[in-house]
Formats: C-alpha cells, sequence, structure tokens
C-alpha cells in the first residue's frame, strides 16, 4: 500500500514511466487478442524483432549520414526516440503487410516463414548494431527498453498512438471480427477483406513498433500475447475475453512495476515473469476446475 | 424486367492460382430452383461455389449474376463449418448478426432492428434457444442451424451452402435437409447445395450439378439421379 502511495505521489520521479508501463498493459493486449484470434502467435514475436531491427537501421543510416539530424528543441533522448520511431515504424508496417500476405498465400508454413523473418530481423539487428559507431551507447538501452528514461514527449506519443489503436480497434470490431472469423463470407458480403485486413494489420504494426520503442521487443511480446492467452482460457465471449486481456495487462503491469521499485529489479523483465506466473496459475486453475466438473450429456 | 435466370455461366473456367480443375462450365440457374451440386471429394465442388461467391475468381470465361429490380443478387453463404475456428469466443447471436455487415455501414453500430431479425432467423432455423451458447461448443448439426440462419439474416435471393450435411449424422441430416426445403417452399429462394450424398442429393434437389470424372452433367434429379443414368454414369453394368 506503501508503494502504491508512493508511487501514484505528485513527486514520484518515475511517473511516465509507470503510465507506460499502464499504457503498454492496457493497449497491447488489446492488440494481441487479434494474433491469438488470428493464429498468429509468432507474428507477435517476429514484429517485435523487426521492428528492434528498423530501430538499429535507422540509426545506422543516421550515423552514415544518411538521415539528417532532426531538430526537436535540442533535447537529445527525444532526438533519439523520433529516429527509433521512424526507423521502427518504417520497418514494422511493410513487413506486417508482407507477413500477412505471405502468411495466407503459404498455406501450412507460416511458422517457417515467421521463424525465418524473426532470425533474420534479429541477426541484422546486432550486425548493425555493431556496424554503428555510436551503438554502444544510448541504441542498446532503446532496444532492450529503456523504460526508466521516459520524456513527456515519449509519453503523449505513446498514449495518443495506443488512443488511436484501442478506438480503431473499437469502432470496426465488427468489420474485424468478420474478415478475421470468416472471410469468404466478408467476400460474399461484398466486403473489401483486404483492405479490412490491411487497416488491421498496420494498427497492429503501429501499436507493436510504438511497445517496442517504449518498453522493448521482450516487454512487447510478453504483453501482446500472455494477458490475452490467460484471458481465454477463462473468457466466455470476446468483450469477457477484450476486458480480461486489458484487467490483466493492467494489473501486471500495475503489480511487477511495484515489485520492481521495491526491490530494485528492471520492471519490464518482472513485469513479464508476473504475466508468467499468472497465466502458468490459470492454466493449473482451469486444468483443475475441469478435472473437478462432472462429465456431462451434450443437449 | 427481370431475367428468369439468376446466373449464368459462358465457358468458365474454375480452379487455384493457373492450376484448372473445370473448365467449359455454361450453364444458367433458373430463379427459384432447389439445386444439388453433387461429386466426389476433390471433383471441385467446393471451387465451384467459391468461385461463384466471387472469393475465386474465374480462370477463364464470363459468370453472369442477373439484376434483380436493377440491383445485384443478394448472396447467402454457408461454409463448411470445420472452417471456422473455435478460438473465437462467439455466441451463436453473434455469429448471426455478422450477416448485418452487409447493410450496415462500418463502424456503425448494429442496431435493434438487426437484433430483432438475427433472432427471428435464428427461430426460423429452430436454433433460437442456443441464442447465447458459444458457437465453436456446438454440435455439428447445431452449428449447421446457425450457419443456416446467419445465411437467411443477409435476406438472400441466393442461398448458397457448403456440405451443409457433412459430418453430422442421419436424423440431424434430415432436420437440415428439411429445413432448407421449408426454407425453398415458403420463401421461393434459389438454393444451391454442395454434397458427396448421392441418396440425399436425389430425395431433395429439384435440379443437379453432378461432376464426375471430369464430365459435367446437368438436369432434373429425377432424370439425372435414376438408376439407370446412376449405372450409366458410374458404368456399374461393367462390374
Amino acid at each position: 500500500m506503501d508503494t502504491l502511495r508512493e508511487i501514484f505521489g505528485p513527486n514520484f520521479l518515475l511517473r511516465n514511466s509507470l503510465y507506460i508501463s499502464l499504457l503498454v498493459g492496457l493497449a497491447c493486449p488489446l492488440v494481441g487478442m487479434y494474433l491469438i484470434l488470428r493464429r498468429l502467435v509468432f507474428m507477435g514475436v517476429a514484429l517485435p524483432q523487426v521492428s528492434s531491427c528498423g530501430i538499429a537501421l535507422a540509426f545506422a543510416l543516421h550515423a552514415g549520414g544518411l538521415i539528417p539530424h532532426i531538430p526537436s528543441a535540442g533535447h537529445t533522448l527525444t532526438d533519439e526516440r523520433t529516429l527509433a520511431f521512424i526507423g521502427s515504424t518504417a520497418l514494422t508496417l511493410p513487413a506486417i503487410l508482407l507477413l500477412s500476405v505471405l502468411t495466407r498465400r503459404t498455406r501450412g508454413s507460416v511458422e517457417g516463414l515467421l521463424g525465418t523473418a524473426y532470425v533474420l530481423a534479429g541477426a541484422w539487428g546486432m550486425l548493425l548494431l555493431a556496424a554503428n559507431p555510436m551503438g554502444e551507447h544510448g541504441l542498446l538501452d532503446l532496444l532492450k527498453g529503456q523504460i526508466l528514461a521516459i520524456t513527456n514527449e515519449d509519453l503523449a506519443r505513446t498514449a495518443a498512438t495506443f488512443g488511436l489503436a484501442i478506438v480503431v480497434l473499437w469502432i470496426f470490431k465488427k468489420e474485424f471480427l468478420l474478415v478475421s472469423f470468416d472471410r469468404e463470407m466478408a467476400v460474399a458480403l461484398r466486403k473489401n477483406a483486404l483492405l479490412w485486413d490491411s487497416l488491421l494489420f498496420l494498427i497492429i504494426g503501429l501499436a507493436i513498433s510504438v511497445a517496442v520503442i517504449s518498453v522493448g521487443p521482450l516487454v512487447a511480446f510478453g504483453f501482446l500475447l500472455i494477458p490475452p492467452l490467460t484471458a481465454h482460457l477463462f473468457a466466455r465471449n470476446m468483450r469477457q475475453f477484450a476486458v480480461l486481456s486489458a484487467g490483466i495487462g493492467v494489473g501486471a503491469a500495475l503489480a511487477g512495476f511495484c515489485l520492481a521499485y521495491r526491490h530494485d529489479l528492471p520492471p519490464g523483465s518482472t513485469q513479464v515473469a508476473l504475466l508468467g506466473v499468472l497465466y502458468g496459475l490459470a492454466f493449473a486453475a482451469k486444468q483443475i476446475r475441469s478435472k473437478l466438473t462432472p462429465v456431462g450429456r451434450a443437449s | 424486367m427481370n431475367d428468369p435466370n439468376l446466373l449464368t455461366l459462358e465457358g468458365v473456367a474454375v480452379g487455384y492460382g493457373r492450376l484448372i480443375l473445370l473448365e467449359h462450365l455454361d450453364w444458367s440457374l433458373p430463379r427459384g430452383r432447389f439445386v444439388g451440386l453433387l461429386g466426389a471429394n476433390g471433383s471441385g465442388k467446393s471451387t465451384i461455389l467459391k468461385t461463384l461467391l466471387g472469393i475465386l475468381p474465374p480462370l477463364a470465361g464470363r459468370l453472369t449474376f442477373h439484376p434483380i429490380n436493377g440491383r445485384p443478387p443478394v448472396l447467402g453463404y454457408t461454409p463448411q463449418r470445420e472452417s471456422l475456428d473455435p478460438v473465437f469466443l462467439l455466441t451463436s447471436l453473434e455469429v448471426v448478426l455478422m450477416a448485418a455487415c452487409s447493410r450496415i455501414g462500418p463502424g456503425r453500430p448494429i442496431n435493434k432492428a438487426e437484433r430483432a431479425w438475427a433472432q427471428e432467423c435464428l427461430k426460423e432455423t429452430g436454433a433460437a434457444d442456443l441464442s447465447s451458447r458459444l458457437f465453436s461448443q456446438l454440435s455439428g448439426g447445431q452449428k449447421q442451424r446457425v450457419l443456416v440462419a446467419r445465411a437467411l439474416a443477409t435476406r438472400p435471393d441466393f442461398l448458397l451452402l457448403d456440405e451443409p450435411i457433412a459430418g453430422i449424422d442421419a436424423a440431424a441430416t434430415q432436420a437440415i435437409m428439411d429445413l432448407l426445403r421449408r426454407i425453398h417452399e415458403e420463401q421461393h429462394r434459389t438454393i444451391l447445395f454442395v454434397s458427396h450424398d448421392l441418396t440425399t442429393v436425389r430425395h431433395y434437389a429439384e435440379e443437379v450439378i453432378w461432376l464426375h470424372e471430369g464430365r459435367i452433367l446437368h438436369g432434373p434429379a429425377r432424370e439425372l439421379l435414376s438408376r439407370e443414368k446412376i449405372e450409366e454414369v458410374l458404368h456399374l453394368e461393367a462390374r
């Protein structure tokens, strides 16, 4: 309780880090729901890695003089994050569109395709980092998700992007659900399934780009997938699925931040570890419940 | 004046990518018929259906839907049940409400009238009591009733069903086919259903399109599925 009072106090120095954790905890599971529903869990692994590679590429191009200096009130940290945002978005959005088209066309070998994207993005990210003379400095922190150095501008940009993603997912949920659940029906109803698919993947890609810059690929992946996987064990309809996913995400973000602050641990890793514990407990509870439920007769 | 035919195929070839499965499809489908599309597994039945629906483009020829009162006919579709992923936590009512996407613009919420219509369609197919149950947890026959309700909820001029009786028991098969016959008789809708079950097609369909070893036979069910004709097509007398 004391920790909660302290971190929500007006003078708490890391309040932007807390807010960004809560934003990631809220938005990433809502985006990740569609990765679970469309059985694209591996995309949730590959895309944060592609996003990291985009950040490394942007910094390499900047160091080579191919991307000019980005003026932003002379704030070095903000300059870096703007550059990271450009690099991450520029690579993630085309990658998600390309992967979504390829996964539809290459039946049965989706995992191989996404696995290849994951390792290639990882390898290129490291190569670009190694070739960059300033690579060992702020860039490495960015790729790891430097959650403790969040400026007001970062927070505003993250909040605006996640807000946009949540609003678009909410407004067009019936169209996104239709093309995800039964694409053939959507085509029969003369809906432009490709357009709706593209919009959905653009929103997912944008949210992942921002999440990776804010908290790094590991934490972004954790919040994209573990809360919806946990929620899916107990939810009885799509509304419960969304509410439970977001609730688990926000709860784990807050509890993980408190634990990390109290015990001087890295917050992102603590939050993901906590999500893992929650998933394990939920899975065990589900198994026990199904064992205890008497066998019924189908109606 | 409306054309008496709902659709016409002229030299149509169907298939996937560059692979042609069937070609030289030339037939017209008059309105208000109850048609069975019969054939063995892999004969191209579902490919024809998907081409009619616009899911696959015809690889050659011309496929024309004739307008009804100046507008293109509305298609109601029921896919094969197994193609719908159980990971979606959708109730039966939510599945039926998807049909409302044909009338309600993007981003606009589903209104009370559409909900009432979806409930009405569930009632019509004898699935009113399933509306709040998860679609993924229904039996094969129950799922089929919900999918027929969804197709009806689009207010279709042409109802297309992909293997509506595959994998369900005899009682459920009869219930589904009786339901389709009733819809056809009472609402005068054109219905095309895909099946590999010769007995069911012969019992229920007025007209048959039979795909057999690359041949396409088309005619009244009574003639095309007579004992003599079946023996002739299947070369049974030679065995």
